[in-house]
């Protein structure tokens, strides 16, 4: 048995070890914090009582979103065609949500008494919603998995009743993942006299959602690209073009919302008062929205590879700086005291970090994740494929 | 529910002309709550030195829980281990509370502080030294304040004094009573000779902001309703599109076959 384990280890690819070595590292300084607390291990202070953990939930959540974008289009509206991105998402997803469930406990003042989320539940607080919607929607994304896991073992005959409920199960995953991914935003409806107006609106709820549909599907094109130049699996072009068809209408929406409720709010001067809340607005609307929007509205942009790579990449780092500017940025100090993390902090996130893209390659590489889609293959190019292809290029 | 609080029963009144920055309230409030000095419920706001030499001058104010009507931390509080009692005191429940932190964030005072260098810390709130109160004694920082710039009482009582003490001194004092509005109103009252801004004090609105919390809160089951009904709809719907298409393409071919056979 241990033999076989080595045998495996030995074929792995080498970048294995490097994420084992993360982890672990990452492993022990989070038993180093939960033995000492949180004064020693992270620079967490009355002024920013939360720091990089939380906006790295935010962000993941975000970018997990593809999940719930994804099974609503191919089970509710029926897209058929965009069903083979459905698994790889989903255990993106699954996993995603894993490593917010376990940088909250590590968050957690007493991470000893999470269960009490459940037993003394307060239904006016956002972050119960928020907390309640993701322990239910990960159960869920697992059971959506559950067929990649089941296919090939001997409890496969679960499978038709697995399937007979998938329909209400997706339904009701989509319906928690609306709820807490706009719960996130509705976290800070209440923190008015924090946040900096360009960023505080009575809509963050549903600037949150609309941005995590366009963070989710750019997630779903920019990982089905990476995953077809690291393991040669992937997507067909056309699933990954009619994905980034959507994108631009969803930025444009955001983009309407988001000036649309500083106008009305009376705070269209704040983007034009130059400083850093200027440069991060502009830099999250140009880069995250503005520009994609004119990528993917390109036929060429959404079938090559490279371009609509290259537009997801954009649009989901403008998703990312947003939850940073809300959660840390463009948080007011109390007292004037900054944050910057602590190496401990960052520590514990790459150990979390690494985990998961460890956990993503060996299912990947042990399940069916990418099944329906192993027609499309990359097939090694033989040499002379190569010199024609040199010899094409040089002709254009 | 937090809609239809009552007025507080008991209110502070503090007087920032008559602080001394002897910090003896952060003594016993230490000593009370058996907290180190770094970690009490009340501290020192102050305005720095201002003007110019000789005529420095140097303002200084107890700060502590405001007790708000409508609080923002108890709207916010993942687990009710934040509560506003019957008398208006808002309670902490240290053996629910799950160090989320998300009151520090949601307060509009900033008040909430937590035990950064414990193994398994809790927040730091004033609970209006609830188990003196039900002695019948007043709060230990206001039985201890020397000068009586920390007094306690009926809450009408505590604000009658505020309004007597502004009319009754004209110019000494500026015309604001800060708590009586902030936040949708508070049990603890301040009157000042400076204004509060040069003290500190957060500019806080007239409404609270667990109002908002609430308004968005509260319509969440509602819309998680109609979604659910909504996309079963429209499940349901487009299946039924598309199995009716399907069956009419299949009458279709059936027919071109009957049609080919004659």
């Amino acid at each position: 048995m241990i033999q076989r384990l080595f045998r495996e280890l030995r074929t792995m690819p080498k970048f294995i070890y490097v994420l084992l070595a993360i982890t672990a590292f990452g492993l022990a300084i989070g038993l180093y914090r939960m033995v000492v607390g949180l004064g020693v291990t992270t620079n967490l202070s009355k002024s920013f009582p939360w720091g990089v953990w939380i906006s790295f939930d935010l962000a993941t959540v975000a970018l997990s979103g593809g999940a719930f974008t994804l099974a609503a289009l191919v089970y509710v509206f029926h897209f058929d065609n965009l069903h083979a991105a459905v698994r790889p998402t989903v255990l993106a997803g699954l996993l995603g949500y894993s490593s917010v469930l376990v940088i909250l406990l590590f968050d957690l003042g007493r991470w000893d008494r999470f269960y009490n989320v459940f037993l003394h539940p307060n239904f006016s607080s956002a972050l119960l919603e928020v907390s309640w919607c993701i322990a239910a929607y990960s159960t869920i994304l697992f059971y959506e998995l559950s067929p990649v896991l089941l296919e090939n073992s001997r409890w496969r005959r679960l499978l038709p009743i697995i399937k007979k409920f998938t329909i209400p199960i997706v339904i009701v995953g989509v319906t928690l993942s609306t709820m807490h991914q706009s719960s996130l935003g509705t976290m800070f409806v209440i923190m008015s006299p924090r946040l900096h107006p360009l960023w505080y609106s009575m809509l963050l709820p549903v600037f949150f959602l609309v941005s995590s549909l366009a963070a989710g599907i750019s997630m779903v094109i920019a990982g089905a690209t990476i995953s077809y130049w690291l393991f040669g699996r992937s997507l067909k072009p056309k699933t990954l073009a009619k994905l980034g068809w959507f994108v631009p209408w969803i930025l444009g929406f955001y983009l309407v919302l988001k000036f649309g409720e500083l106008i009305i709010a009376n705070e269209l001067h704040l983007p034009f008062e130059g400083g850093l809340y200027t440069f991060l607005f502009w830099a999250e609307l140009i880069v995250g929205a503005v520009i994609p929007i004119i990528l993917f509205a390109f036929k060429q942009v959404r079938y090559s590879r490279a371009g609509a790579l290259f537009a997801s990449l954009l649009v989901i780092a403008g998703v990312v700086l947003n939850r940073f500017d809300v959660t840390w940025f463009a948080m007011r100090p109390v007292d004037g005291q900054t944050y910057s993390p602590h190496w401990m902090e960052v520590a514990i996130l790459a150990g979390v970090v690494a985990a998961i893209i460890l956990v993503y390659s060996l299912v990947a590489r042990y399940f069916p994740v990418y099944e329906e889609t192993v027609a499309y293959q990359r097939q090694p190019r033989t040499i002379e494929q190569r010199r024609l292809e040199e010899a094409h290029a040089g002709a254009d | 529910m937090a809609e239809h609080s009552s007025a507080p029963r008991y209110g502070f009144l503090i007087d920032v002309s008559l602080c001394i920055d002897c910090r003896s309230c952060m003594v016993a409030c230490s000593v009370e709550n058996e907290v180190p000095m770094h970690s009490t419920r009340i501290w020192i706001k102050e305005t720095g030195v201002t003007g110019t030499f000789p005529d420095l001058q140097r303002f200084t104010g107890p700060y502590h829980c405001m007790h708000c009507v409508d609080p923002s931390c108890v709207s916010a509080c993942t687990v009710s281990a934040l509560q506003r009692n019957e008398d208006g005191i808002v309670t902490y429940d240290r053996d629910v509370c799950i160090g989320c932190r998300y009151c520090m964030y949601a307060c509009p005072f900033e008040v909430p502080n937590y035990e950064w260098e414990e193994a398994l810390p809790l927040v730091v709130k004033c609970d209006m030294c609830f188990a003196r109160l039900q002695e019948g004694q007043q709060p230990a920082c206001a039985t201890t304040c020397p000068t009586g710039a920390i007094k306690f009482g009926k809450y009408e009582d505590m604000l009658n004094e505020a309004y007597r003490l502004i009319e009754e001194n004209p110019g000494k004092y500026v015309n604001h009573i800060y708590g009586e509005t902030e936040n949708g109103g508070t049990a603890t009252l301040y009157i000042s000779p400076v204004p509060f801004e040069e003290l500190g004090f957060p500019i806080a609105g007239t409404t609270s902001t667990a109002f908002s919390n609430r308004l968005v809160t509260e319509g969440t089951p509602l819309v998680a309703g109609a979604m659910l009904v909504g996309l079963s709809g429209v499940y349901l719907t487009i299946k039924h599109q598309k199995e009716e298409a399907e069956a009419e393409r299949r009458e279709a071919e059936q027919q071109k076959a009957a049609g080919e056979e004659e």
